[in-house]
């Protein structure tokens, strides 16, 4: 008998026994529900990758690397600009912790991700409007004390929470630290002063040679803002308690570069310059003093190597290239010299206990030596200047007394940055105090509203490490290095010395991330499962759905998720999403179900009635 | 007249020997006592599949049981489940007689798995026993998360052992025989491969009575 042309009855389109729909069909997965298989179910859940946890400010790097590689470099930068205000100056400055914490790291070598961010603040800053928008005006009046890094991220988070925002700067020009305390030749003027641009285009006003305590007193912020927040920094240099400090040619590291900054600096140095410390400071000092005409530059420091010093390895690496000598294990005790700097008296010194968290013990009994010099340059910390400040809010570290939220006590001020991270563990970098001014601003933004505040945390067994990874999906990529000036021409130039990604190096540099954790559309699931149990309409992350009913649980999603974005649940925490079938082999459910009633009375039924009778 | 009905739901290949032990012991022991039983697989559920559910039966009779060629147990008075996420996908209290008895394979407590249970009030108790632990599973099941899905099997080729029970069977089989009585534990404990896991079981089961019938 043929079939061809005959009509087949609704109730008979999906029989049991010859044209069994295939389960890459939708009647097919209805037909055999087998999600009740399963023992575990995959989820997706998107975990917190390292670089993003150790960022200071928690720039979500994996995102906007994640940008990158697929050519969005707008949306990229917008992601930037939610934690960061000035991506351009911390591409260039910053110390970079997330490469550190890079799971690539433990791998081959870290994601050069400050590269990318520089390339993404380059690109922003190239924009004729920026991506930020103010909020809405709530009507509330803020200062902020001081435009350094934490004065210039809350001022630029409470401009886009609606607030009036009021920068004083005691300076002639706004920048702070980031103009202040940072070279032209890693970050140039320029860039620094359209970032700063882009912060008035906020709305943000900005008061420059206002000083707290002179030009205005604590009552008026008091009376004249709703709030206040409070980023000083530290701003007078530490001595290094040596004798004869007073002499012509002893200069202080910070004062130093701020002046140069500034473009106010009078300082000739003369051929031979040491620089006593051996931190970020004193290696940014001893190399502009090449740049300031310094032809021998030796820098002496505590610590017994090189490795102690407290500084990035880069920077020291590039300091060296540039030919300043290094002398360890010694302590400046005098300067000498008839009025003017002749000399230095050193002596052997170490730490007391642990490297640079103790205190120094220099060993007067053995020979002084005589280190010749014209200038020598003091460039071992800072403390800050706070005899404005009342009594009540200083503690015995010299700083702001503040609670967990950045709060003095109960009034409306907020204080941030190093004024407040000193000698709390806490680097004292950019990038952390510039995460320091936006949590400020956010615990702010609640009091005044009035809701309750929130510390942030993130539980540590989320932080994605390699072993929460399937590795075979990555090969080893070599880091693309960003070009650099040669040292013999740069170190007598302000030139800008390591030099910026092309848009082919951003990209290649972030296509090698792992995006740890996180689902980042890479489509190995919905390739890699051996039934069609995962669905997706777009490629993107949070848009990957698995079929409950139909997925048996097999693992295999799980065991090869690249980047341990997918997890393995036990089905019995899940209250629903299982088809509840009688057996296995239900011939009464699921698809079958639907024929259910006409085949049970189909015996009943005289064959002349039934469809297709022959 | 007593008549008993035991059914046992287990996965495909990997824990199909333990459904098996289950309803052969409990049937010998019964034939010992004196009694007419039956035990038999099901390959209705095309049991060859790695975690299809599957089936395994026993009746128990004082009388000689007339049904020898229904393979189904219509009404079951017993039911073991040896893997804890089948209290969720399938429908295996159908038929029971109210005074039924459940028994599951788990490390949650009988409260927890009671939200899953279809139809409680035809149950006279819930039991709980975490036979993989009980057991010293090694290669587990309830360890999936762990090990991935582990696809030994303890059938066919790479059965192990001829052993009655050498594994979590034993303490299934303890917590059905104790909280039923539906054989003699001094009959039945002879068979048992795995002693420890069976004693230790009778002592560590957790019971959640529920609707008794009136006798």
């Amino acid at each position: 008998m043929s079939t061809k042309g005959t009509h087949i009855p609704d109730w008979l389109a999906v029989p049991f026994a010859g044209i069994t729909p295939a389960p890459t069909q939708q009647k097919g997965q209805d037909l055999f529900p087998t999600g009740n298989w399963r023992a575990i179910r995959p989820v997706y859940r998107d975990k917190m990758p390292p670089c993003n946890n150790a960022c200071g400010t928690n720039e979500k790097i994996q995102g906007y690397l994640d940008l990158v590689k697929r050519g969005k470099y707008l949306d990229a930068y917008a992601l930037i600009k939610e934690d960061m205000p000035f991506p351009s100056v911390t591409g260039r400055v910053c110390y970079h912790p997330c490469e550190q914490a890079c799971n690539r790291g433990k791998y081959d070598e870290a994601i050069s991700i400050r590269a990318v961010e520089r390339f993404l603040g380059d690109l922003g800053q190239a924009l004729p409007r920026d991506v930020v928008k103010a909020g809405e005006p709530n009507g509330k009046k803020v200062a902020v004390v001081g435009s350094g890094p934490a004065g210039h991220s809350a001022a630029y988070q409470l401009a886009r929470l609606g607030y009036e925002v009021t920068i004083l700067e005691k300076s002639p020009r706004a920048g702070g630290l980031n103009r202040g305390g940072i070279p032209d030749w890693v970050l140039p003027q320029d860039v620094l002063d359209r970032e700063i641009e882009r912060l008035v285009e906020l709305g943000v006003t900005i008061k420059t040679n206002t000083e707290v305590g002179k030009d205005v007193s604590w009552d008026d912020l008091k009376k004249n803002y709703d709030a206040c927040v409070l980023a000083v920094g530290l701003t007078d240099p530490n001595s290094a308690r040596a004798e004869g400090e007073d002499k012509a040619g002893v200069l202080f590291g910070l004062p130093f570069l701020r002046d140069i900054g500034m473009g106010t600096s009078k300082v000739k140095l003369g051929a031979r310059v040491a620089v006593i410390g051996g931190g970020n400071t004193a290696i940014d000092c001893a190399r502009e003093a090449l740049r300031q005409g310094a032809e021998e530059v030796t820098m002496i420091t505590v610590e017994g190597n090189a490795s102690e010093m407290p500084a990035v390895p880069e920077d020291l690496h590039d300091m060296l290239e540039e030919g300043v000598e290094l002398m360890h294990g010694l302590a400046m005790t005098a300067v000498l010299g008839n009025g003017k700097v002749e000399a230095l008296q050193l002596q052997p010194a170490r730490f007391t206990g642990p490297v640079n968290a103790s205190p120094i013990a220099i060993d007067r009994e053995a020979p002084a030596a005589r280190f010749a010099a014209d200038n020598v340059i003091i460039a071992v910390g800072q403390h800050a200047s706070l005899a404005w400040l009342p009594e009540q809010f200083k503690n015995e570290r010299g700083t702001i007394k503040i609670d967990r939220f950045g709060r003095l006590g109960d009034t409306m001020f907020f204080a941030a940055g190093d004024i407040v991270q000193l000698g709390s563990g806490q680097p004292l970098m950019v990038v952390n105090a510039v995460g320091d001014g936006k949590r400020v601003a956010y615990s702010l933004d609640k009091i005044v509203r009035g809701e309750p505040l929130q510390e942030r945390m993130v539980p540590l067994d989320v932080i994605t490490d390699l072993s929460r990874m399937n590795m075979t999906y990555f090969p080893k990529f070599a880091r693309v290095q960003q070009e650099m000036l040669a040292p013999v021409s740069r170190k007598k130039t302000q030139d800008e010395v390591i030099q910026a990604y092309s848009e082919e190096q951003a990209i290649e540099e972030a296509n090698r991330c792992f995006s740890c954790g996180t689902c980042n559309a890479c489509d190995n699931c919905y390739l890699v499962c051996p039934e069609p149990c995962i669905v997706r309409s777009v490629r993107s992350n949070g848009l990957y759905k698995i079929l409950v009913d139909y997925c048996k649980g097999c693992r295999v999603c799980i065991e090869e998720c690249p980047t341990g974005c997918l997890e393995g649940v036990p089905e019995l925490d899940f209250d629903t999403g299982v088809v509840r079938m009688d057996t296995a082999f239900a011939i009464s459910q699921g698809l079958h179900g639907r024929q259910k009633e006409e085949l049970e009375n189909l015996s009943e039924r005289p064959p002349k009635d039934i469809d297709n009778w022959t | 007249m007593s008549y008993t009905e035991l059914t046992v739901w287990t996965r495909g290949i990997i824990m199909d020997k333990e459904g098996r032990d289950i309803v052969n012991s409990i049937a010998a022991s019964a034939r010992l006592e004196g009694k007419f039983a039956q035990a038999m697989e099901n390959y209705v559920d095309n049991p060859d599949r790695t975690n299809a559910p599957t089936r395994k039966y026993c009746r128990i009779s004082d009388s000689e049981i007339e049904n020898a060629l229904t393979y189904e147990n219509e009404a079951p008075n017993i039911l073991v489940l040896v893997e804890q996420t089948m209290v969720k996908g399938w429908d295996y209290l159908r038929g029971m007689p109210p005074g039924g008895t459940l028994v599951i394979n788990t490390h949650y407590p009988p409260e927890y798995m009671m939200r899953f249970v279809p139809g409680p009030e035809r149950l006279a108790q819930l039991v709980c026993v975490d036979a993989a632990k009980l057991a010293d599973h090694k290669w587990l099941y309830y360890r999936l998360g762990e090990l991935g899905l582990d696809r030994l099997s303890t059938e066919g080729a790479a059965e192990r052992s001829k052993a009655i029970a050498p594994d979590i069977a034993a303490p299934l089989i303890a917590a059905v025989v104790k909280t039923t009585g539906i054989v003699k534990i001094a009959t039945i404990e002879p068979m048992i491969a795995n002693k420890a896991a069976f004693h230790a079981a009778l002592e560590q089961i957790h019971v959640l009575p529920l609707n008794p019938v009136a006798a």
